[in-house]
């Protein structure tokens, strides 16, 4: 099956900076895929090149089987974009930049009048249609980016940090929106900051590091393998001195004693247990925490 | 996919941009052309012998004409495309499907459009003081057309290398505005001294207006083929160029 984005090799220099340093992946069509990484790592960089915002020096990429630079119109064709940063027709309405946005991908007016009003309720727009985008509230404006990229029912939705800034209740709507979406078949290419969110929606996650693809596995499979389990043990009375056959669990002491921290590889609750069983240490409460995507994130980074 | 549609939108969004701020477009150069046509044409022309054969006023006519049409198409290009960079919706543009020739040439017609307007206000300001038959409406036609799509195009090409607004102005003040008033805008070659009618010959501006005055009055400084063939080869190369910068994404992409 042609993948609905193919990168091989790619390569992009600001200048002297290399921002993306060769990098190779591939989005499956259908697929929530992920794309993860800190400030300045190439994600938008990343996107710049795949939607035409961005030249490149060396490397393939292409949208459906389109080379982007060859096939630039077709490729283009594709993709839907949500930009980081708002980037509308000051002159337009908001209606008006729907409109005419779906002009350009060539619907014809009526076709575009009336996907544009379907959106514009959808989005919760409908009465400010007639705005210009700088009398929208932040919320309206992200709503209306997403709207835009919409208009032409693209068969790939890029998003940028969609959620960037946005209030608690838009981004659980937010959420849900593109899940459905996504289940109706279009493949979505997220890049966020919030870890929550990647971990809730992508089926792939993609890490990019310094312009480099770092890890790139099944969300699920990302977690599991960067780090196990952690289980805390709260004790009813401290405990003075450390126990020697523990050492090799590399335990983490708190709490001036009252509490055990340590990851749950192979044998080690029973050994914790036990050797706390021979010292007469009871335990009062035993406590499991699930390791997130930003804790196999954050070591990732660390160990690069 | 239904190229037609896109390059149509853009030319309509052009054409959409310079009208919904029609004061700032539209209105000046009318009002000024007025001025321009009441004091130099009306009140001091009065005073000055025929020109090529025909009164001041008359002849004075034809050159205000191309100098809106150049002043309108170039501010409507570079105004619309740095605008537009400023602004970053660029990129609104630049991630659709359309070609890069079809986005060049929709934003000339924008300015092609514009310029007409004015052009056309400025020709009835003009019926006020004096009217005259158009000699050969045809040629008039053709240089008003590709005076304006070649100016169209240089305001885009300044529009890619400004960093700020003043760039713009920049070109005007220091390049447009004398090449128009060194091309015989407001005189006859015959009025100069000869040395500088030597050096108005590699102003293509003074072709612009030569031409336009041959089509108006049937009179003109330079030979009116040779004219048509500057404004013509002017324009495809600007043309060229401009569609190139799009295609590298000079300053357009990153």
């Amino acid at each position: 099956m042609t993948p609905a984005i193919a990168i091989q090799h790619l390569t992009k220099f600001y200048r002297r900076f290399r921002a993306i340093d060769d990098i190779s992946f591939e989005v499956a069509p259908g697929e929530f895929f992920g794309f993860l990484g800190p400030n300045g790592a190439g994600k938008t960089t990343t996107i710049s090149v795949v939607t035409g915002l961005a030249n490149y020096q060396r490397g393939r990429v292409s949208v459906l089987g389109h080379d982007v630079r060859r096939d630039y119109r077709l490729a283009r064709a594709q993709i839907g974009l949500v930009p980081q940063e708002f980037n509308f027709d000051p002159f337009l309405s908001a209606e008006q930049i729907l409109t005419f946005e779906a002009g350009y991908f060539g619907l014809l007016r009526e076709e575009a009048r009336k996907r544009a009003h379907e959106l514009l309720n959808l989005f919760g727009l409908w009465d400010k249609r007639r705005e210009g985008y700088k009398k929208l509230s932040g919320g309206m404006k992200r709503r209306l980016l997403i709207a835009r990229a919409l208009m032409h029912q693209p068969k790939i939705l890029i998003l940028d940090e969609p959620t960037a800034g946005v209030d608690l209740e838009l981004r659980y709507w937010l959420w849900d929106f593109i899940r459905e979406l996504n289940q109706k078949g279009t493949t979505i290419f997220l890049t966020t900051h919030y870890i929550e969110e990647a971990e809730k929606l992508c089926s792939r996650i993609g890490v990019i590091h310094q312009g480099k693809i770092v890890a790139l596995e099944p969300t699920e499979n990302l977690i599991r393998t960067m780090s196990g389990e952690e289980v805390e043990f709260y004790l009813k009375n401290k405990i003075t001195e450390r126990p020697k056959e523990l050492e090799s669990l590399s335990l983490i002491y708190e709490d001036g004693g009252k509490k055990l921290r340590f990851e749950d590889k192979g044998d080690a609750i029973s050994k914790v247990l036990k050797a706390l069983c021979h010292r007469g240490t009871e335990v009062e409460r035993i406590g499991v925490r699930r390791p997130t995507l930003e804790d196999a994130f954050l070591k990732l980074i660390r160990k690069k | 996919m239904r190229t037609f549609v896109g390059f149509r939108t853009l030319v309509i969004r052009e054409i959409y941009r310079f009208l919904s701020v029609f004061t700032q477009t539209i209105f000046p150069p009318i009002v000024s052309s007025f001025l321009y046509i009441f004091i130099f044409g009306f009140s001091l022309g009065a005073r000055i012998q025929e020109v090529q054969g025909v009164s001041y006023l008359t002849f004075l006519i034809p050159g205000l004409i191309m100098m809106y049409v150049i002043e309108g198409s170039y501010t409507n290009a570079s105004s619309s495309l740095f605008i537009s960079r400023w602004a970053n919706n660029i990129e609104e543009l630049l991630v659709t499907p359309l070609s890069y020739w079809e986005m060049v040439a929709a934003m000339l017609i924008g300015g092609l459009v514009r310029s007409f307007v004015v052009a056309t206000g400025v020709y009835g300001v003009s019926l006020l003081f004096v009217q005259f038959p158009v000699a050969h409406p045809l040629t008039v036609f053709y240089f008003f057309v590709f005076v304006s799509l070649t100016f169209s195009a240089v305001g885009m090409m300044i529009a890619l290398f400004a960093e700020e607004f003043e760039h713009l102005t920049i070109m005007t003040t220091f390049v447009i505005t004398p090449l128009v008033f060194l091309g015989g805008v407001f005189n006859s070659m015959d009025m100069v001294p000869e040395a500088l009618q030597w050096i108005t010959r590699y102003n293509p501006i003074f072709y612009m207006v030569s031409g336009i005055r041959y089509g108006m009055l049937g009179v003109s400084d330079a030979s009116v083929g040779f004219s048509m063939w500057v404004v013509f080869l002017l324009f495809l190369s600007l043309f060229i160029v401009t569609v190139y910068m799009f295609r590298i994404g000079f300053k357009l992409r990153k």
